[in-house]
């Protein structure tokens, strides 16, 4: 098996030196040791793996699927700084991808198990024309929507994370990541991750990956993440397909003061109080209204709205989701060895409901968080590498060593370098101690908190009928006050997908409101009193490749 | 007849455990559990199984199905009806903040749709043959065929966004809002609701009275010189009634989850919608309190259809 490993990682590694080259197409090993066959699944050959990226039209899907409203991905990472403009771009070639696959001598009898876990129409749309256009080259795929345990079908890794045999039964998932930081596009590459349940151990690949994640710079993350980029796309060890847009909505009624939009699935500052609508009750209509309770900010900080009004951070984002000023913080600094931040808390905060706002609310927050299970993976990896938090977290600490709380101050002191810790401070929102110390961080959503929360933000909640509407009024005791007019914020309730935003829009009820939906876009574009702005966000969709030893799923 | 009453009650009692074991049971054959729901998919990749455990543990899903069955079972007895799994929410609450909603719009759709489906049915019928009872069918084979949620959406575009009659959707914009505040809101999905079950009423009473103006016994009566109107009012109207009532009468456990599209169209905040998510994500308690009712309703319209069919047809007796 190593042996196998090895001429499959030679091959490989063969290939990403001809593409260095420069001459833009792999340069395939003369001497090829082992059929794709002899590697315990056709996936672990490279050849493969690149054969079936080279035999889908992505343009063609993005243009007709999507109606061009979405943006064909050469990488996790979507287009901006912190892509590298190197990378191999396995454009449509069918001819290629069937000359590789004889190569590789594909099993024409094997059929590729694709699993999805969407239950929307475009996605089964998708499978469909990919399996078409993987039947034109010769390579068979069935798929199925999995459903039940997720986690247990898709992301286990195996015991042997170098030589398998896989956990997983599938070849190809499809699947999205919608990622805060880079980190969270490529850490699950490493073989010490326990969500990697699809790529076998990679020569050189775990450092690059602990690289990224050993500073605080941007510069050096993106230098970083730019090697493990060429390394993920040479090798194929997944195959990012497009990156979805987020659609901001927004109606002539309302004035953003120049505002810039952004990544709505994550909290920035959009200097809301400076807004002004042209209404006379001073109200803004948006949708994101609890259905059945405010969704806790444990996992997705800005999947509603209504979370980045009623709760503040310590830090604040701007709209490319980069920490900027203070927010509870009057100040932070960070350590010359950034190993610890310090933050200084304004004078004077309280809650919603008149309680102090405290440094031992910060506090509280971080060890809940370290405590809630499904938070999510950036904020875990951050406040796990606080000092003492395994301690803490094997019940022999009472609190949480490395939080000290001095007056208004907070010192937060880290083990080891965590990369995204001014992210995460800028995104997930402090929490009232007093209202959630009884709490059971297990069952957090389901704590009574969450039918009528007390923040901390410009706007608190008034008036809430579930699965109708909620209402949030200008908070009075905000630590600032803006320019704007606007007074209530009306919520009509809903999800993330909501399928009465089209309707309530062109009823005049939508003033801001944001999707991913290209549906919705469109709908919206043709209204006479809406705007529709395209905001570029880390959320790519893609197939992770199995390439672990495993037996057909299908026979 | 009290004592046929009290035995159908009594009876309801075995009916009752049998079908909330067979709803549990149901849910538990489904695949995943409600944890599954409670992470969103592209979130999962990133719990440990251990975290995913914790969960289950917490919400108690980890027991065996019987231990939870029986746990759900003894708390209801003692009338606990549990915690919704996805908020936290005691079901109780749940269900006395939706349902007066379903109930509002439920109850005047039906009401709305009784007692137009009869009076058009019996005019149509009176009428047979004319301009008036062709018209009346052919609106009858519309209300029937034309899926709720078309006609919703072709009323939501005429009344609310065109001619800016009506709200788009919601059961209220304000709290302090009274019942007749909040009648813009109810009209459209009550009468889109009411239409559909109107056609139907009106097709079964037209054809049930036809049946009855065609029986011996009205050809005696009006032998015997009574007026029509008195006729066809008393004795033709009162007989042809009974099958209509058993049709009203099963359309009671509606109350409970059968507007779902509408409630989903017009966004109004009923029990059927929260059934529908209830069910999709597993929420065991809540799935087996919405369904523990509606079994209940039909047990109830079930007796209800036999205490009116008997009083309206003397043929019938309760034993």
């Amino acid at each position: 098996m190593k042996l196998k490993k090895i001429t499959s990682f030679l091959c490989a590694a063969a290939m990403a030196a001809g593409m260095l080259l420069g001459n833009g197409t792999a340069v395939m090993a003369e001497e090829k040791a082992v059929s794709c066959q002899e590697l315990g699944t056709p996936l672990a050959d490279v050849r493969v793996r690149q054969a079936l990226a080279y035999a889908i039209d992505l343009d063609a899907i993005v243009d007709s699927l999507f109606d061009g409203k979405a943006e064909k991905a050469i990488s996790f990472t979507a287009p901006g700084d912190w892509l590298n403009a190197e990378l191999p771009v396995y454009s449509y070639d069918p001819e290629k991808a069937k000359e590789l696959l004889k190569e590789a001598d594909w099993p024409s009898d094997y059929t590729l198990d694709v699993v999805y876990y969407y239950d929307d129409q475009q996605t089964v749309d998708l499978m469909t024309i990919i399996g078409q256009y993987w039947s034109e080259v010769g390579v068979k795929a069935q798929f199925r929507k999995l459903e039940g345990d997720l986690a247990a079908q898709l992301w286990v890794a195996p015991e042997d994370k170098e030589n398998g045999p896989s956990a997983v039964k599938w070849d190809l998932a499809y699947a999205a990541v919608a990622a805060l930081t880079e980190s969270e596009f490529y850490n699950r590459f490493a073989s010490t991750a326990t969500n990697n349940s699809s790529v076998p151990l990679q020569e050189g690949l775990d450092e690059l990956i602990a690289a990224s994640n050993s500073t605080m710079d941007t510069d050096e993350q993106k230098e970083a993440f730019k090697q493990i980029q060429a390394y993920v796309a040479e090798n194929e060890l997944a195959m990012p397909l497009y990156h979805q847009v987020c659609f901001i909505y927004n109606s002539d009624d309302l004035d953003m003061a120049g505002s810039k939009v952004g990544n709505d699935q994550f909290s920035y500052e959009k200097n809301i109080l400076d807004w002004n609508i042209n209404r006379e009750d001073k109200t803004l209509y948006t949708n994101g209204g609890p259905q059945e309770f405010f969704w806790y900010p444990m996992v997705n900080p800005g999947y509603m709205i209504n979370t980045e009004l009623i709760f503040d951070k310590l830090i604040n984002a701007d709209s490319s989701l980069n920490p900027t000023e203070g927010m509870l913080a009057e100040s932070y600094s960070v350590s010359e060895d950034s190993l610890s931040i310090e933050f200084v808390l304004r004078d004077g905060l309280t809650w919603h409901d008149g309680e102090p706002l405290t440094a031992e609310d910060v506090k509280f927050t971080i060890e809940l968080m370290l405590k809630t299970p499904g938070a999510n993976a950036v904020a875990t990896e951050v406040v796990q590498a606080i000092t003492g938090a395994q301690d803490y977290l094997d019940g022999k600490s009472e609190d949480l060593a490395g939080v000290v709380v001095d007056g208004n101050k907070v010192t937060v002191q880290f083990d080891k370098i965590a990369a995204n810790a001014l992210q995460v401070f800028s995104q997930w929102p402090i929490l009232p101690k007093h209202c959630l110390e009884n709490a059971d961080p297990a069952t957090l959503q389901q704590d009574q908190f969450w039918q009528k929360p007390i923040g901390s933000g410009p706007f608190m909640v008034d008036e809430v009928v579930l699965n109708n509407y909620a209402t949030l009024k200008r908070w009075d005791g905000y630590y600032k006050q803006g320019s704007g007019n606007i007074e209530k914020i009306y919520m009509f309730a809903s999800g993330e997908n909501d399928a009465n935003l089209v309707k309530n829009a062109s009823a005049g009820k939508i003033d801001y409101a944001w999707s991913k939906s290209t549906d919705d876009a469109k709908a919206i574009e043709e209204l006479e009193n809406m705007n529709v702005e395209v905001a570029n966000i880390r959320y790519t969709r893609c197939f992770y490749i199995n390439q672990f030893p495993h037996e057909a799923n299908i026979k | 007849m009290t004592n046929y009453v009290i035995r159908k009650i009594l009876s309801l009692i075995p009916m009752m455990l049998v079908l909330s074991f067979l709803i549990y049971l149901g849910i538990e054959l489904m695949p995943g559990d409600a944890v599954d729901f409670l992470i969103p998919p592209d979130a999962l990749s990133t719990m440990s199984e251990t975290q995913l455990n914790e969960m289950r543990e917490s919400l108690g899903l980890n027991d065996p199905f019987m231990v939870r069955y029986v746990k759900w079972l003894g708390g209801v007895l003692h009338g606990d009806f549990g915690y919704s799994l996805q908020s936290g929410v005691p079901v109780a609450t749940l269900m006395k903040n939706h349902l007066p909603a379903t109930i509002e719009l439920t109850v005047t759709a039906l009401i709305f749709s009784s007692i137009f489906g009869i009076l058009f049915g019996v005019i149509s019928a009176l009428k047979k043959g004319s301009i008036l009872d062709q018209m009346l069918s052919v609106v009858g084979m519309i209300g029937v065929a034309i899926p709720q949620f078309l006609l919703g959406l072709i009323c939501i575009n005429a009344f609310a966004l065109h001619l800016n009659l009506l709200p788009v959707g919601g059961r209220m914009a304000s709290m302090d809002q009274n019942f007749f505040e909040r009648l813009p809101y109810l009209i459209m999905p009550a009468l889109v609701l009411g239409f559909s079950l109107t056609s139907g009423v009106m097709r079964y009473a037209r054809g049930s009275m036809l049946d009855s103006m065609g029986k011996d016994y009205m050809k005696t009566a009006r032998a015997k010189g009574i007026p029509e109107w008195r006729l066809n009012l008393l004795h033709g109207l009162r007989a042809a009634l009974t099958p209509v009532v058993v049709l009203i009468g099963f359309r009671l456990p509606m109350l409970i989850g059968g507007a779902v599209v509408i409630e989903e169209v017009f966004q109004w905040p009923g029990i059927g919608a929260l059934f529908v998510d209830s069910v999709r994500a597993q929420n065991t308690p809540l799935v087996m309190m919405i369904g523990f009712f509606s079994v209940l309703l039909v047990l109830i319209s079930s007796i209800i259809v036999d205490i009116v069919t008997a009083a309206l047809d003397p043929r019938i007796k309760l034993s």
